[in-house]
């Protein structure tokens, strides 16, 4: 489908979307603190539920602990110069009664994708990784029984970046006034 | 109180660290996608030769076996056929290897 006269703003975002890739090979480079807390801000600006901004996000940056980290992480490929742990509150998220059990993991999704968007602008690669033990990551980094590692970012300048896969066309995906 | 190697060692062991990731696989592995399996063992086989060339029991084909893996196990994400057919590549590489 060709894009029709996007407004700058448009364009702008639109190329940040489609640029981003997921990365899994980093140069050996620090990412100055400054950036880090710009991803960190991009992502308490995600909406969430209620406003219930049920997230906290565990920065790591030390080489060692992120080793540590990449132990007990099948999924979390290369040696980001750092990572971010998101987590649920799980005492914010009761708040949200029984949506409280999904809901978060919505909030934290975006505030995930607002993080590497922002991250991308930056030039600095990222990938979102699930693939990570739960129960070893809460015991490594002492987390309280309510905080609950959701997702974890990794970070740092892109060695390669992958090919864009395949997208589904908007045909296939979307359905216009019923399905 | 640990006694034998330190815990830095430890942690830095070349076999902890594949040890590390088959455990935290195994329990991976319970809601993953079904074809994670596979790409968590052939990962696991790269990683293996790669505490086999520091002890100096890797060959060319065996390097030539693990590049393949490194290349190809990505194609889990986007690529399932593709993936299977990797997986088939990598065994009858093995099999020349065995022969």
């Amino acid at each position: 489908m060709s894009e029709p006269n996007l407004p700058e703003k448009a364009k702008v975002v639109f190329e940040v979307i489609k640029g981003r890739r997921s990365i899994r090979a980093f140069e050996d480079k620090e990412i100055p603190d400054e950036y880090l807390r710009l991803i960190l801000e991009a992502g308490i600006w995600a909406p969430s539920g209620g406003n219930l901004q049920p997230w906290e996000f565990v920065l790591i940056k030390k080489k060692d602990l992120i080793n540590k980290v990449k132990l007990i992480s099948p999924g979390l490929f290369g040696d980001p110069a750092a990572i971010v742990v998101l987590c649920v509150n799980r005492e914010v998220a009761k708040k949200a009664g029984r949506m409280g059990e999904y809901l978060p993991l919505m909030d934290i999704s975006m505030a995930a994708q607002n993080m590497m968007l922002m991250a991308y602008a930056l030039g600095i690669g990222s990938c979102a990784v699930l693939s990570f033990n739960k129960v070893a990551l809460k015991e490594l980094l002492s987390m309280p029984e309510h905080v609950e590692p959701a997702l974890i970012v990794t970070l740092g300048y892109p060695k390669t970046v992958p090919q864009p896969p395949k997208r589904k066309p908007l045909k296939e995906v979307v359905h216009v006034d019923g399905y | 109180m640990l006694t034998g190697i330190k815990k830095e060692e430890l942690i830095n062991d070349p076999h902890f660290k594949l040890l590390s990731f088959l455990i935290s696989s195994a329990r991976g592995c319970v809601y993953e996608p079904q074809l994670y399996g596979p790409l968590r063992l052939v990962d696991a086989a790269a990683r293996l030769m790669d505490v086999m060339e520091n002890e100096g029991k890797v060959n060319d084909d065996l390097r030539r076996l693990r590049d393949l893996i490194r290349e190809k196990m990505y194609l889990v994400m986007y690529d399932e056929e593709g993936f299977i057919r990797f997986l088939d590549d990598v065994s009858r590489e093995l099999a020349k290897i065995i022969k």
